[in-house]
């Protein structure tokens, strides 16, 4: 209890050291400095109003800003380039923020159509994720989320068991296992193969895999979410490997050393000592893989058959139907009302779960550092 | 229709644009024809050369064509715009890529038209009467398509603020016509079509299913029927392609072939947006069925024929009954209107006759309605189009 009143204590105490602190500033800095960076911040606030309100007159307060920046650039270059840093960093938080808006609110009408009645009470949106039917033009017209969450989830445990085991393995053979040349020249060389655009991958997949699985496997046309899987797992495998690697060379050799002084082998200490040190940077590594297979767009589009619906069974991995990236790529061009809220709506899940594995990622990464920091 | 719907919403802003339309028109004519004759009196100055030039200057300045016009549907647009594209630039017989024929390349139908010694332009309107200018960019007349709605074009044809009107519904459903005003008003020209035939892939044409009745093609969307053993083919399951959900192919497919807009279509198991994409599908797999534009079908995608109670229409341009045919059910006609005046009792004057008779040849149908995607006439449709035009001179 008593700390929660020395905090409630302490808050006016912070407060008036703040304002203490801002008059000293405003007493050491020169008033025309200060002028100009008042006239940047009104301005520029007044640029972001005029900008909410789709006004023409937009333009005028956005010059005065540039021209006071231009200004304080010149005259008083310390002061207005810690402003702009400032405001540079609010800008692309705003940014963010509105964005996010925007989706939340675009995917509003669809939540209202979905409705579902459980127990007497009527939960928007419910229907959704209760019902496996997507059918956009003929009636009754549905649009469940569950097919593509489907999609995305087999693809994604797909790519992980791809780009997880050959990512780590690859990882702890460049870091504790290969000679010095052979880690300078693969590692950039993985690093590179982030860079392929994904419509390559999608490309091979759609005109080479996915005939050549149709053919073999005895598939009624193309498009499996096993390939897709693959391909996915290939494009996070270079995320993986590199940022695993890192993981495991920032254990402290003094760790690896003492292992070895006590009798045990190169692998044994690899998967006793090393391994287990590092786990939270090499899971961080699976995580950020998972991230990006969730993510991938191009090649999971060209490759699926864009047809909402679940496989039977569900875990069949030989037929490849729509992931919640693929649906909003394929359909963005020819939807409109509903079904193009229902893309918005596709775009609100991913981006909460995407954001949900890269607080989880942080979080480890922060485990990490302070389980070995004062090492490190 | 969705785009007319849309039109008659802003009636306002319509009738703006035709008057914008009309005004810019008349400005391009005023413009042109200042310039062509400012051409002609530099030319006699400085070549002054033989005496038929002189003529064609004096004849051209007395009484110069005027610039024809057309507007209307954006589905007809592409056809009418690349046609005036190719008509304004009035390419030489040797540039082999646009007209004529030469090392390189020779356009398609190039034959049948009798390899003329002219330019493209030159040719088509000299067939009604018009001097050849022999210049590049310089046609006999020019020629403007502006795009708005079908109903906007039927109306501006109607009101004389155009020469042509395109549409792709008829002109009686755009404006509310009987078929006796239709006929008394305006002539009705038909282009092209547009439609989806139904394509399989080559191992289902070779096992001998190159016939499907409306009835099966509905069957087989509708997962009523999953293996071509059932349609007389061999024992293969139906790999169902269709388009891009909600589109407006999808829809005018639902609503031709399985009934109505908004039929469920169980039987589709992969959807692809563009045409190449469906090809390329129906390409690499077996036992696949689509439906996609005319210009992606070859050897490996082959268009099937279609019995629709009892009448059979053959993808084969010189049969009875064709899948160009107007009344194949996946088709609809592209329509340019003309109007009929006191002066062109017949309905249509000399400058539209020889646009629009660029179209009915077989260098007009695979350049500008095939190349556009779009279905050409077959044989007799171009003849008794051919037939509505005055007499070429």
């Amino acid at each position: 209890m008593s700390s929660l009143q020395d905090r409630v204590a302490a808050v006016p105490g912070a407060f008036s050291r703040a304002l203490r602190r801002s008059r000293e500033f405003v007493a050491e800095t020169d008033p025309v400095a200060l002028a100009v960076v008042g006239i940047m911040t009104v301005s520029l606030l007044g640029a972001l109003v005029g900008f909410l309100l789709v006004s023409a007159l937009t333009a005028v307060p956005f010059v005065v800003f540039l021209a006071s920046a231009a200004y304080g650039w010149v005259f008083h270059q310390g002061l207005t380039a810690r402003a702009l840093t400032f405001a540079m960093t609010v800008s692309t938080i705003l940014i963010l923020l509105l964005i996010i808006v925007f989706i939340f609110a675009e995917s509003v009408p669809m939540i209202r159509y979905e409705s579902a009645t459980v127990f007497g009470v009527s939960v928007p949106g419910l229907r959704m994720f209760i019902q496996p039917n997507w059918d956009a033009v003929s009636p009754p017209i549905r649009y469940s989320m569950v097919p593509m969450i489907h999609g995305t989830v087999m693809v994604t445990i797909i790519a992980t068991m791809v780009a997880g085991p050959l990512g780590v393995a690859a990882a702890l053979f460049l870091s504790e296992i290969a000679p010095p040349a052979v880690r300078e020249t693969v590692k950039p060389g993985v690093e590179i193969l982030a860079g392929i655009p994904s419509i390559v991958y999608g490309f091979i997949g759609f005109t080479l895999l996915g005939p050549w699985a149709s053919d073999k496997f005895d598939i009624l046309g193309q498009g499996t979410y096993l390939f897709v899987g693959i391909v996915v797992g290939m494009m996070a495998l270079p995320t993986v490997v590199s940022v695993a690697e890192d993981a495991l060379a920032a254990v402290p050799e003094s760790m690896k050393s003492g292992s070895l002084a006590i009798g045990t082998t190169d692998w044994q200490t690899m998967t006793s000592i090393t391994l287990p040190a590092a786990i939270s940077g090499v899971s961080a590594a699976v995580l950020l893989g998972v991230g990006r297979a969730i993510g991938e767009t191009m090649a999971a589009t060209v490759m699926l058959r864009g047809v909402p619906r679940l496989t039977e069974p569900i875990y069949n991995v030989f037929y490849g139907q729509e992931t919640l990236t693929s649906l909003i790529a394929r359909n963005y061009g020819e939807a409109d009302g509903l079904q193009m809220d229902a893309l918005f709506v596709a775009g609100v899940i991913l981006f909460v779960t995407v954001l949900a594995i890269s607080i989880v990622s942080q979080y480890i990464e922060w485990r990490m550092r302070r389980k070995l920091g004062g090492e490190a | 229709m969705p785009q007319d719907e849309a039109g008659t919403g802003a009636g306002v802003s319509r009738r703006k644009f035709i008057a914008a339309t009309g005004a810019v028109g008349a400005a391009g004519l005023a413009g042109c024809q200042s310039e062509s004759s400012g051409d002609d009196t530099t030319e006699t100055t400085t070549s002054g050369n033989n005496n038929q030039n002189t003529q064609t200057t004096t004849q051209s300045g007395s009484s110069e064509p005027e610039m024809l016009t057309a507007e209307g549907s954006s589905t007809v647009y592409p056809i009418a715009n690349t046609g005036s594209s190719y008509w304004n630039s009035n390419p030489p017989n040797s540039d082999g890529e646009y007209w004529g024929s030469n090392d390189e390349g020779t356009v398609p139908g190039w034959e049948d038209l009798g390899s003329p010694d002219m330019r493209l332009a030159d040719y088509f309107a000299s067939l009604y009467g018009f001097e050849p200018t022999g210049q590049q960019a310089t046609p006999p007349f020019m020629t403007s398509i502006g795009l708005s709605h079908s109903g906007t074009g039927c109306k501006s044809v109607w009101d004389g603020l155009v020469d042509i009107g395109n549409s792709s519904g008829p002109i009686t459903a755009e404006l509310g016509w009987s078929e006796s005003q239709r006929d008394q008003r305006v002539v009705d020209h038909v282009v092209g079509r547009d439609g989806q035939p139904v394509v399989v892939s080559s191992d289902v044409y070779d096992a001998g299913v190159t016939e499907l009745t409306g009835e099966e093609v509905r069957k087989i969307y509708q997962n009523e029927i999953t293996n071509w053993s059932e349609v007389g083919g061999h024992d293969q399951e139906i790999y169902v392609i269709g388009r891009a959900e909600g589109s407006g192919t999808d829809t005018s497919f639902r609503l031709n072939m399985l009934g109505s807009a908004d039929a469920p279509m169980p039987g589709v198991n992969t959807r692809f947006g563009q045409n190449q994409q469906v090809a390329q599908a129906v390409q690499q797999n077996e036992g696949a069925i689509a439906y996609m534009a005319l210009a992606f079908t070859g050897p490996q995608v082959q268009p099937v024929a279609i019995n629709f109670e009892g009448t059979v229409y053959k993808p084969d341009k010189d049969a009875e009954h064709t899948i160009f045919d107007s009344d194949y059910p996946l088709n609809r006609d592209l329509h340019q209107y003309t109007k009929i005046t006191d002066d062109t009792p017949n309905g249509t004057d000399m400058r539209e006759a020889a646009f629009i008779n660029m179209f009915l040849t077989t260098f007009g149908q695979t350049v500008f309605v095939e190349g556009n995607n779009y279905i050409p006439l077959p044989t007799k449709d171009i003849e008794s189009e051919k037939a509505k035009l005055p007499d070429q001179a």
